[in-house]
């Protein structure tokens, strides 16, 4: 139920995300979500795509000079209306889970709004917290479900 | 500026006739050796290995017989096994900057200490030094050599000697404008900055009692000197030393500031081809090379100091007949002085290789900003350094930001970038790029 993220490394300079944009339209490839984390010093983007745009995305990331790896991350289907992410974020709550960083995208499924979790918990290793969310009716999208998007 | 009232502080020594001064020299040499290779395995070794013995030294040219001591040997014998004296005789460690994590040590006596005490007596009193001064030592106090020479020296020659130590600026000023500080020493760097911070927290000069100045722990330049001068309205002299010699002291700057007279009952120099090995005659750019001839715990034997520079033996208008050491022009090796403190590269990698357990590719860049010497580190990502989370990289950062403050002593601004994107040149890997405009 996990599905591939790009993280690339940023510098905090000028122009490295607008290079990082014009290497991935000359690649031809459809950023399905991107998310930035920015600190004074450097920043990290965030970008899903479809799997068989994975690695040719690293690819020409890579050869570009950036620094780029693949991980895997959570995509939770998330009720859109008050309190949809509410519950999703009380089941990650009670189940002591730490939240690393998460993001939504433009992108709905079932009228659900989708987000991108990244999970740590200091007892389960990630497969533990997947089963724990979805026994606890967390909707996972699995990877096919997002190359379909 | 202010008038000069340079004098000399051993004018017995200081202004011996040359010939009698070679053959104390000898004398020494002669006895230096014979302890060293009674008590000093390394050397004994060393000296067996070229089938010299210490009865071979017959002249002063004979010491080009002796084997070169480096900087590795001080490491590979760490700590004492350099020692020509039984520890229980060590009254004295200080330190400095060793090429891996590991400083260098050295080990005195109490006759080396009193030797080192002399030679900035020497150095502050030619910089105008009396009892009736006060001193502000702004050298930083500890292994370090610089602050506890310059107090040992201002000590002995009766000066009130005020022990701040590096740092804090605001506090540096007010003591020396509260005291009436007549006199300062620092690395010359720093004193720029203090003379503008003075400035700027609108302090009057002429509340200051400030007339000169002896810097040193870092190379500079004659424009620094006139920069000195005229922001201080002092006399600024430099001062040359280094921790395996004995300290700050080994050669300083008399009135005619055209170079430092080398303390030559103490210690011989050569220059030498640093191809070579070989003796260059006084007057050739080369690498300046010390033999100790009166330290009994820790004596050095050609020891490769890796400065490049030239001797002057012409007479000098102040009297004194020590030879004359010019400015430090470059070095032998890839070490970096940044605010007064020795930096190798291979320390720097010595941290990475223990922080992100590879040795990525890295560049110091060494810039000097507002009269501060700056140090960036910059270190390529690697995958293994690399993750999605920014907690991750930045805990790498700081590490290494960390790591560096405690093997190196200074801090350093660490930036990750992406592999592959420092220089690659060819050959032998530039590992440094120094911004400072430090040579004339």
């Amino acid at each position: 139920m996990f599905i591939t993220q790009i993280s690339v490394y940023l510098e905090n300079v000028r122009g490295t995300l607008r290079s990082l944009t014009g290497i991935l339209a000359a690649a031809g490839i459809d950023m399905l979500g991107l998310s930035v984390a920015d600190t004074t010093n450097f920043g990290i983007a965030r970008i899903v795509v479809r799997e068989k745009d994975s690695s040719a995305a690293i690819d020409a990331l890579t050869g570009a000079g950036y620094m780029a790896m693949k991980n895997l991350v959570l995509c939770a289907a998330v009720p859109n209306k008050p309190a949809g992410l509410d519950s999703v974020l009380a089941v990650v709550d009670e189940q002591n889970l730490f939240i690393e960083y998460m993001y939504s995208f433009n992108y709905s499924i079932e009228g659900n709004a989708l987000m991108i979790l990244r999970l740590t918990s200091k007892d389960m290793d990630n497969e533990t917290i997947v089963k724990t969310l979805i026994e606890n009716g967390v909707r996972l999208l699995s990877q096919e479900e997002v190359n379909a998007l | 500026m202010k008038k000069n009232d340079s004098r000399i502080y051993n004018p017995a020594v200081e202004c011996m006739n040359r010939d009698e001064l070679h053959k104390l020299q000898l004398a020494r040499l002669q006895e230096t050796v014979k302890l060293v290779y009674a008590n000093v395995p390394v050397y004994r070794e060393r000296m067996d290995a070229k089938g010299v013995k210490p009865d071979d030294i017959q002249s002063l040219k004979d010491i080009a017989k002796l084997p070169f001591t480096n900087k590795t040997d001080l490491r590979d014998q760490f700590p004492f096994g350099l020692l020509a004296a039984p520890k229980s005789e060590i009254v004295r460690i200080q330190g400095s900057s060793g090429t891996t994590g590991k400083p260098i040590v050295s080990g005195y006596t109490a006759n080396d200490v009193e030797v080192w005490t002399e030679m900035v007596a020497r150095a502050l009193s030619a910089a105008g030094c009396s009892k009736d001064d006060i001193v502000q030592v702004t050298y930083g106090y500890g292994l370090f050599t610089g602050g506890l020479g310059a107090h040992q020296g201002a000590t002995r020659i009766g000066a009130m000697t005020v022990p701040m130590s590096s740092g804090n600026t605001n506090r540096q000023l007010m003591m020396m404008h509260d005291l009436g500080v007549t006199m300062l020493c620092c690395t010359p760097s720093y004193a720029i900055y203090l003379g503008e911070s003075l400035k700027e927290l609108g302090y009057d000069l002429n509340e200051f009692q400030l007339k000169s100045g002896c810097f040193g722990a870092e190379p500079w330049t004659e424009e620094m000197r006139e920069k000195l001068e005229s922001l201080f309205d002092i006399n600024a002299y430099n001062i040359y030393g280094l921790t395996e010699i004995a300290g700050p002291g080994v050669s300083y700057e008399c009135p005619a500031k055209t170079g430092m007279h080398i303390c030559e009952d103490h210690v011989i120099a050569e220059i030498i081809d640093p191809e070579t090995g070989e003796p260059l005659p006084y007057g050739s750019s080369g690498e300046l090379v010390f033999t100790t001839i009166t330290k009994t715990g820790m004596p050095m034997i050609r020891y490769r100091t890796h400065d490049i520079c030239i001797l002057n033996e012409e007479p000098c208008s102040c009297g004194r007949t020590h030879i004359r050491m010019g400015r430090i022009t470059g070095r032998t090796d890839d070490m970096l002085i940044i605010r007064g403190v020795n930096v190798f590269p291979s320390q720097i990698e010595s941290v990475l290789l223990r922080v992100a357990g590879v040795a990525p590719h890295y560049m110091l860049i060494v810039d000097r900003v507002n009269s501060t010497d700056t140090l960036e580190v910059q270190v390529e990502l690697t995958d293994e350094m690399f993750s999605d989370k920014v907690a991750d990289i930045e805990h790498i950062r700081d590490e290494i930001k960390e790591q560096i403050k405690s093997v190196v002593g200074i801090s350093a601004a660490v930036k990750l970038v992406p592999p592959k994107s420092i220089p690659r040149s060819e050959g032998k890997s530039k590992r440094t790029i120094d911004k400072r405009q430090l040579t004339e």
